[in-house]
């Protein structure tokens, strides 16, 4: 058998050009990928809209709100409006995934984006906030390394932003050892069920749940939860399991591997195993989501369920517009933060304005993503406005932990951390539909079930918060 | 056991399913046969052709414009490495030119990301004129698209297995394929036919990347990557002959689907192709091309 | 051909074996210092967040070192080792949780069982060879993964899985305790390391080594030699098979959670891609393809480059490996550094013998 690799090469004359051709060419090719990626990088905005059948082409990856009615200033972010801070910098600190098919930049990307609103305008008590972001790939050893990275090269003193399929999984012992109570947007169980995590959102479980709620409200006969297989799924399928046995109404648990190459059969799945009076909850990625809606319009089927629902990653207006009116009053959307297209307060026009002047680097535009970095950075000031004498490890966290009742204006309730063994400070939530091309409300704030266990453990410990007054 | 009406629709579906496959496995067999190159990078050409297509489409171009710079790029993409890398490795072990042409997707993969980087919340798609239309068939729609990807399976199926067989260009592909040295000393000019080869091969791969990124995703891992779920079509008919590999496919995507309503196995009907192609290749009878490395068209 | 021999140290080429020696005892002593420069020094020197990444390149040098051996020895290609690493991190993970024994027994324990799942394996698969050996590896790579992904990683629970779906608090997977601490377990991790890379250079240099070397170089020659072609073929995938079992135990406890999506088959063809540019003909092509496969993506990660980046260069590698340079980095960066310091050296001696003549020199 000939050897995988050619003997110790006697180079004849031929065979050297040919070589020396083929390095040469290598070496053009590394240029001209060089040259092009450096040039198109700037061209990867991405947005929806098939390039050549249907109607809607969106160019642009902010959705157009409607007007708002006052041209807010962004310098209201901060107490000094348009005095630079110079001070020695905060440094805090964000771990999220980025990989391809599932990135979570936008998250501390936004957060970022209102410290640097914050700094331009006073920044807190005239320290600068300096926010560091570790990206990953769902590795847990880089995961840990990155911990290990902003605590002890970048000397971070809180943690704000983290958004990550696995990252409360691996380092929540780490923060918990080190004293640090995080701010985050919370995926893996131990963002909900550890002491040191506290989440704006309400993560797959309870917004799938949420999702489930409001099916059960339709009194539809069966449920079908199909979800990513990403890790969590036994952990996220509780939730939904027990609001389903509550009701009595029977629930079909699936899971799909991602991404997914075979929509069709999903769908037809799916529809199948509902039913004619049964609702289709799906809790994956707006691709994945997508995907799965689509193939489900394409074969016909949209019609053969009661109605769809989603967790919160389908409240996007790209989702929206991308689905077309079949969808309309069909897809019930979990949101669990306020929609932006209805919501026209102070704090909801000053996130656009923010977005629109420092948010360069996040990629999604206005939605739950963005609304998520805006409402952990808003709550980090909030704290670190309260701290006096030095920011350490310590006087910060204790900070972000007396964090109580707080009104961000980006969510159904008022937001407290709290010294408690777990966190669902979220619990509350609104539910949308697409309507031509945007979401808007189907069912305004309604609280999560106690019947999932974990939410009953929470309230028992926390209580009930208050809603949120419109601000 | 569900009931046999509920196989039904699955049949349908995996039909559409296996002519997906049937499009990346015909691809790579019939360029196999034209160059004796498996050219791994397939899919990854396919996906950037349709990657640049889609944005042209977002700067407004026409959509029968997108398409052709689509198959245009994939085309030139497999020119160029044919071209460059095909006399290089041509005396080597086929072992050797395919993980080859790994390096190129591995090179594809990472230009793609860089240039069309993920967003969070956002996906691309990329539609057909044949999209919005169709016909049913029991309880289930299928569209136009669907047609044409198991259409152009089968047409390129009978058409690569006449021209290679039947024509003087298609059969000086076979003999280069088959050992290029003796070809060209029977006087067939080699670097012409095997640009044809390559050019050839380009095209197909931008015809099936812009039909699979309707079909599937428009999105560089899935179409990247989905080539593997193909190989196993290509090994069942022991890259040898196209039309086993397109009735292989057609299998494959069906059983993939059949399995979907049965509770037990669902979920690990994606495994269909690896299972298939692993007791096709261990179980059917051992022929005496396989103890030689150079495999024969 | 004489070259292609003498690698495979069928004849020798010097008769004066004292001559030899010299260089080997350097080679010796530079391995030594090394070493113990990096079970000592190097803890001290780098941060937690590169000793942990270190952990990993100690890992998958093992890995890489176990396809090395396969890709170059012998010459079988495998892309879907990342699968085998993927049940032996799978075995000792379940047994870590289920049993109190000792780690270093459970990492034999790995090892042995991914060297039985990889035999088995072998004894079918091996009936195929060159390309189509490589894709069915694909295949089965493709087929454990999806199994993985539906079977999950062992987390703590009972049954023959130790996958319990609904947990709120996803126990850790234990390390030794000796070794608890991240620099600690950085040594553990060399150390197993070294006794991997010992064992796999005790086979070259001795009977294994040498069928294999006669097998890469023509399998009909070797069976026409009498070598029983076969066994030999399944003694390297054994031993490769072993190697990465053991590695995968030395992953489950330097990661503390495992997960499904980190084991995907795409990264089966990078690991390949790696270990060609790194160099498949010699040990230190392991370090160097591990080096490459986990250090510069989390240097890169630090300074804010994209990985995508290392994607392109891990292709481009392969096509420059495969086309000019198929020894890989170990062999063609000292050679091209000796080419190099012949150049200075020819420069400098010319210069200091004023204008005059230079003579072209020959490529080595």
């Amino acid at each position: 058998m000939r050897a995988l690799m050619p003997k110790a090469p006697r180079a004849t004359p031929a065979r050297r050009i040919r070589r020396t051709r083929a390095t040469r060419a290598t070496i053009v090719l590394a240029a001209v990928i060089a040259i092009s990626a450096a040039g198109c990088s700037s061209s990867s905005s991405s947005s929806s809209g098939s390039s050549s059948s249907t109607t809607s082409t969106s160019t642009t990856s902010t959705a157009s709100a409607p007007a708002s009615t006052s041209a807010v200033s962004t310098s209201q972010c901060g107490t000094k409006p348009g005095v630079q801070a110079t001070g020695t910098p905060i440094a805090l600190g964000a771990i999220a995934t980025n990989q391809p098919g599932t990135s979570f930049t936008d998250i501390p990307n936004m957060a970022a984006a209102y410290f640097a609103c914050v700094n331009a305008n006073g920044g807190i008590n005239g320290h600068p906030v300096k926010l560091y972001i570790e990206t990953e790939q769902t590795n847990p050893a880089q995961i840990a390394a990155d911990a290990k990275q902003l605590v002890q090269t970048d000397h971070v003193v809180g943690i704000v932003g983290n958004t990550s399929i696995i990252e409360c999984s691996v380092d929540s012992s780490y923060w918990q050892k080190l004293g640090y109570d995080i701010i985050d947007s919370g995926i893996a169980p131990e963002c909900w069920s550890t002491p040191n995590s506290a989440a704006v959102n309400m993560g797959p479980r309870y917004s799938s749940d949420g999702a489930v709620q409001y099916a059960l409200a339709q009194h539809v006969n069966k449920i079908v939860f199909d979800q990513s297989n990403v890790p969590g799924t036994g952990y996220i399928a509780a939730g939904p399991a027990a609001l389903a046995k509550a009701a009595s109404v029977p629930i079909v648990q699936l899971t799909e591997n991602v991404p997914i190459s075979d929509a069709d059969s999903v769908a037809i799945k799916e529809v199948d195993d509902a039913g004619p009076d049964g609702a289709v909850v799906l809790n994956f990625t707006p691709p994945e989501a997508l995907v799965i809606l689509q193939a489900a319009q394409k074969l016909g089927l949209e019609d053969r369920v009661k109605l769809w629902g989603c967790s919160t990653p389908c409240n996007t207006d790209f989702l929206a517009q991308s689905l077309g009116p079949k969808w309309n009053s069909k897809l019930f959307v979990n949101a669990e933060l306020l929609p932006p297209d209805v919501t026209n307060t102070a704090t909801m026009n000053l996130y656009k304005a923010i977005l629109k002047q420092y948010g360069s680097a996040v990629s999604g535009g206005i939605g739950s993503f963005s609304q998520m970095g805006f409402t952990e950075a808003e709550i980090a000031v909030h704290a670190l406005e309260s701290v006096t004498g030095a920011y350490t490890v310590q006087s910060v966290n204790a900070a972000f932990k007396a964090v109580s009742n707080f009104n961000t204006g980006m969510l159904c309730q008022l937001w407290t951390y709290g010294s408690y063994s777990m966190h669902i400070p979220n619990n509350d939530d609104s539910t949308v539909t697409p309507d031509n091309g945007k979401m808007v409300t189907a069912q305004g704030c309604t609280q999560i079930s106690s019947v999932d266990p974990q939410i009953a453990q929470y309230r028992s410990l926390a209580g009930t918060a208050a809603s949120a007054p419109a601000s | 056991m569900p009931p046999w009406s509920d196989f039904e629709p699955f049949i349908v579906s995996g039909l559409a399913l296996g002519g997906v496959y049937a499009l990346s496995g015909v691809g790579l067999v019939v360029l196999y046969r034209a160059t004796g190159v498996l050219y791994l990078a397939f899919g990854a050409v396919g996906a950037l052709g349709a990657l640049t297509a889609w944005e042209l489409g977002q700067k407004g171009a026409p959509g029968w414009l997108n398409d052709l710079v689509c198959v245009a790029v994939a085309a030139a993409v497999t020119l160029g490495y044919g071209l460059i890398f095909g006399p290089a490795l041509a005396k080597r072990d086929p072992l050797v030119k395919a993980v080859a042409t790994i390096g190129l997707t591995l090179v594809l993969y990472g230009l793609m990301d860089l240039l069309w980087t993920t967003s969070g919340g956002e996906a691309r798609s990329l539609g057909l004129p044949t999209d919005n239309g169709g016909f049913s068939i029991g309880q289930i729609q299928v569209n136009w698209t669907q047609v044409i990807g198991l259409a152009a399976g089968v047409v390129i199926t009978v058409g690569t297995g006449v021209f290679l067989r039947y024509t003087k260009l298609g059969t000086a592909m076979r003999a280069m394929a088959n050992d290029r040295e003796i070809t060209a000393t029977l006087g067939v000019p080699v670097r012409r036919v095997e640009a044809a080869a390559w050019l050839g091969c380009g095209v197909l791969a931008g015809v099936a990347g812009l039909l699979l990124a309707d079909l599937v995703a428009l999105d560089a891992t899935t179409l990247t990557f989905l080539v593997i779920s193909s190989l196993a079509a290509v090994l069942i008919a022991r890259l040898r002959s196209i039309t086993l590999t397109f009735a292989a496919a057609i299998v494959i995507g069906v059983l993939h689907d059949l399995l979907t309503p049965i509770t037990s196995l669902t979920n690990y009907r994606d495994m269909t192709p690896f299972v298939l192609a692993a007791v096709g290749l261990l179980v059917m009878p051992r022929s005496r091309v396989m103890t030689q490395s150079r495999e024969e068209a | 051909m004489r070259a292609t021999l003498i690698r495979a140290n069928l004849i020798r080429t010097n008769p004066q074996n004292a001559t030899r020696q010299k260089p080997s005892l350097i080679k010796a002593a530079v391995i030594a210092v090394l070493l113990l420069f990096t079970l000592f020094a190097l803890p001290q020197i780098l941060s937690l967040y590169y000793i942990d990444t270190m952990t990993q390149v100690a890992v998958y040098s093992m890995v890489t070192l176990a396809l090395g051996v396969l890709v170059g020895r012998v010459g079988l290609v495998s892309l879907g080792q990342v699968a085998v690493l993927a049940i032996g991190a799978w075995v000792a993970a379940r047994l870590l949780f289920a049993t109190t024994q000792p780690y270093p027994v459970i990492l034999v324990e790995a090892g042995l069982i991914t060297m039985a799942a990889g035999t088995i394996t072998g004894l079918a698969a091996l009936r195929l060879r060159g390309l189509y050996l490589a894709l069915i590896t694909l295949m089965l790579a493709g087929a454990i993964t999806v199994v993985l992904a539906t079977v999950n990683f062992p987390n703590g629970g009972h049954g023959f899985l130790g996958y319990n779906g609904s947990l709120v608090h996803i126990p850790p997977i234990r390390r030794p305790s000796i070794a608890s601490t991240d620099p600690a377990y950085f040594r553990y991790a060399v150390i197993v390391a070294i006794v991997m890379f010992a064992l796999a250079a005790a086979h070259i240099k001795t009977k294994p080594g040498r069928a294999w070397a006669a097998i890469r170089q023509s399998e009909p020659a070797a069976l026409a030699a009498g070598i029983n072609t076969t066994l030999y073929k399944l003694w390297a995938l054994a031993l490769a098979s072993f190697i990465t079992g053991v590695a995968g135990g030395v992953l489950a406890g330097a990661v503390h959670y495992l997960y499904s999506i980190d084991f995907p088959t795409q990264d089966s063809i990078t690991l390949l891609a790696v270990t060609l540019m790194g160099g498949v003909y010699s040990m230190w092509g392991a370090v160097v393809a591990a080096l490459l496969y986990q250090f510069l993506p989390a240097l890169l990660n630090n300074w804010g480059v994209s990985a995508d980046w290392l994607i392109i260069l891990f292709g481009l590698g392969v096509l420059q490996v495969l086309t000019t340079a198929p020894a890989g980095l170990a062999d063609q960066v000292p050679r091209d550094l000796a080419r190099l310091g012949r150049l200075l050296r020819s420069r400098s001696r010319s210069r200091s013998r004023g204008r005059g003549r230079t003579r072209p020199r020959s490529a080595p």
